[in-house]
């Protein structure tokens, strides 16, 4: 289209699909903007303002942000759903909106709603076609995938009587009719209860050691925290921060919190008090005593002290700063700056 | 990798029209209402026989007439109640979001949905004919092929008036398209109506502004043609009625009309978002 030689030997469908794999990015996103405009309140809504990231191939992906932070609105926009007001996003190397991009994706929508008249087989039967699959792998597809998401002995009811975890389990079948190279799901985990919640995570990482690219939702920092190879924290419309869940928690150690056992008669002596000095935080019950060290003090050094004084060490255990605390400060950054911007208009 | 399936394509592009148009069908049929519908025209139909009865001309003019007269009045209604809602209900319910994030395209999605109400309404306006016929049938009376082709063209002008159901929904809600389809309707009836009490006012702007409103609306009036002058001669069921011709001639100016309504929804629809 853009050069002359997309008409030569390769032709443009070649060009294309050549040019889609050399990129080892699944998703990326550049400066996404979208603003909502109410029509009769005349108000403004920045859902988004600039958002970038990228999701490598092959990558769990976590997007974490509390409730109104964009989340829902990235997904739509790179579902082609919304249209942003600025920014593009690609995946698998192809722009959005794009009819083979979405035939490689595979998404389950936030609280998704179906058509509530269908049976599972029916709904599976439906995603089937418009992937273009024929009868034949549409009916096999829909088996396999019925009974890897649990749902079996239900195939035969209407998704109207479905629970919310059943929809959701529907939800996922759904998406995964084209075998799609990228899964996108927003809150997969939502409305679930923990057997639900841990079966989807087995379910992603399942994906994950199929080769396959999963970006997903959440706002419940365990299920991120557990599965996620790489995380993106957003809030107010903007990424606060992105990397692996080490990177983004394990960079600053906290302290070190050690338990010794006292040796008899330690309690309340001379030693006890040696022992607890060099410490940040000290507390003993019966004979054992909890310190918690500096992240800069000399951790051998005060296992030989406690050594010398008879104590013995029944566990030295480094303290992070907890992905939740990463993210409340995150969170609460972002709210600050966005009250002093708003302050200012 | 496994090999994929193409999504590009005439064949792919009808593939996933009709798989939308079958699940509309599936909806449309669930929707209790249509059923009352099918009761009402039947039960006026009956009522058209005991009209008859009364009259002291022929009998079953009358059922003829109020028979033909039903199937377009409340196939029309029923063509506009499914068109307001079921592309909005789409979008209200959500169930829009995992549909167009597959490779279906938007224009593929609204001919899919004016597909499947086209055969619903299809199968509605076959009963009715039925219907119809049976109870002329219990009178003595034998179908005649007037009554055939007045039956397609009121057939043509409920798709026609689905199609505008369609259009306006593609952009309001289910209140306004409502009543914007409704009055287009009236309009595209009344077309002749319009002009004659229009030109009644000659010398003021009015007759300019009928004949330029009544461009923008499909002439509805074609479709029920019977006891209306063609050409200066008077047209009936019951007596002379139009060709195979005329009805082919109307059938086109419908499917036209059908085409670029839909290609409007289609361009309107497109640049919606689904949130
Ligand atoms: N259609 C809309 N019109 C106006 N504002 C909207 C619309 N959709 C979303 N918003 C606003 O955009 C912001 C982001 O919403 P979004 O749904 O993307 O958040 P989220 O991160 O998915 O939150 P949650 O965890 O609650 O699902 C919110 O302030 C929301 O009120
Ligand atoms: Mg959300």
């Amino acid at each position: 289209m853009r050069e002359p030689c997309a008409d030569g030997a390769l032709g443009p469908q070649v060009a294309l699909s050549l040019a889609a794999s050399v990129s080892a990015l699944a998703i990326e996103v550049r400066g996404l903007e979208k603003t909502y405009r109410t029509p009769f309140r005349r108000r403004k809504v920045e859902a988004l303002r600039g958002v970038s990231f990228s999701v490598e191939r092959g990558r769990v992906f976590g997007f974490l942000g509390p409730n109104g932070a964009g989340k829902t609105t990235t997904i739509r926009v790179l579902m082609g759903l919304i249209r942003p007001s600025a920014g593009s996003c690609r995946i698998m190397g192809h722009d959005l909106p794009s009819q083979v991009a979405r035939s490689r994706v595979g998404f389950l929508p936030e609280q998704p709603y179906f058509y509530d008249y269908l049976t599972v087989s029916e709904l599976l039967d439906l995603a089937g076609r418009l992937f273009g699959l024929d009868r034949a792998t549409r009916r096999r597809r829909a088996d396999e995938l019925i009974a890897k998401v649990g749902l079996d002995r239900a195939r035969s009811q209407s998704l109207k009587k479905y629970s919310k975890g059943m929809l959701q389990r529907a939800g996922l079948a759904q998406a995964l009719m084209n075998d799609p190279d990228v899964v996108v799901l927003d809150e997969p985990t939502s409305g679930l209860d923990p057997v639900g919640r841990k079966e989807v995570r087995e379910l992603i990482l399942e994906l994950r050691d199929a080769g396959k690219t999963v970006f997903f939702s959440s706002h419940i920092l365990s299920d991120v925290e557990t599965i996620a190879d790489e995380i993106a924290i957003v809030a107010r419309g903007q990424i606060q921060s992105q990397g692996t869940p080490r990177e983004l928690v394990g960079q600053s150690l906290q302290g070190t919190e050690i338990v010794l056992r006292l040796a008899a008669d330690a309690a309340n002596s001379d030693a006890e008090r040696s022992l607890a000095a060099p410490a940040r935080a000290a507390r003993r019950i019966a004979d054992e005593l909890t310190v918690t060290l500096a992240a800069e003090d000399d951790v051998d050094a005060y296992l030989a002290l406690a050594h010398g004084l008879g104590a013995k060490v029944v566990s030295v255990v480094p303290r992070h700063e907890t992905l939740e605390a990463v993210f409340l400060r995150q969170i609460a950054g972002a709210d600050a700056s966005g009250s002093a911007r708003e302050g200012r208009v | 990798m496994t090999a994929q399936p193409s999504v590009a394509g005439p064949a792919a592009s009808v593939g996933r029209i009709w798989a939308v148009a079958l699940n509309t069908f599936r909806e449309a049929a669930r929707i209790r209402v249509l059923y009352g519908i099918l009761v009402l025209v039947v039960a006026s139909n009956l009522l058209a026989l005991v009209m008859g009865e009364m009259s002291i001309r022929e009998e079953t003019r009358v059922a003829r007439d109020v028979g033909l007269a039903g199937i377009s009045l409340f196939g029309s209604l029923t063509a506009i109640f499914l068109g307001v809602f079921l592309l909005y209900s789409e979008v209200q319910r959500r169930t829009i979001h995992a549909i167009v994030s597959k490779p279906i395209e938007r224009w593929e999605f609204v001919f899919g949905k004016y597909l499947g109400m086209a055969l619903v309404l299809s199968v509605l306006v076959a009963l009715f004919g039925l219907a119809m016929a049976l109870l002329l049938g219990s009178q003595g009376v034998a179908p005649s092929l007037a009554v055939a082709k007045a039956l397609v063209l009121a057939w043509a002008e409920v798709l026609t008036v689905a199609a505008i159901a369609i259009f306006f929904s593609s952009f309001s809600s289910p209140f306004l398209s409502g009543i914007f389809a409704l009055g287009l309707f009236a309009l595209g009836r009344l077309t002749p109506d319009i002009e004659a009490a229009a030109a009644t006012a000659q010398g003021t702007w009015i007759p300019a502004v009928a004949t330029v409103a009544l461009e923008l609306v499909p002439d509805l009036h074609l479709f029920s043609i019977s006891g209306r002058m063609l050409d200066g001669v008077a047209v009936s069921v019951h007596g002379e009625f139009v060709g195979w011709g005329y009805v082919a001639t109307a059938l086109g100016y419908g499917a036209l009309w059908i085409l670029g309504l839909l290609a409007a929804s289609s361009l309107l629809f497109q640049r919606r978002d689904f949130s």
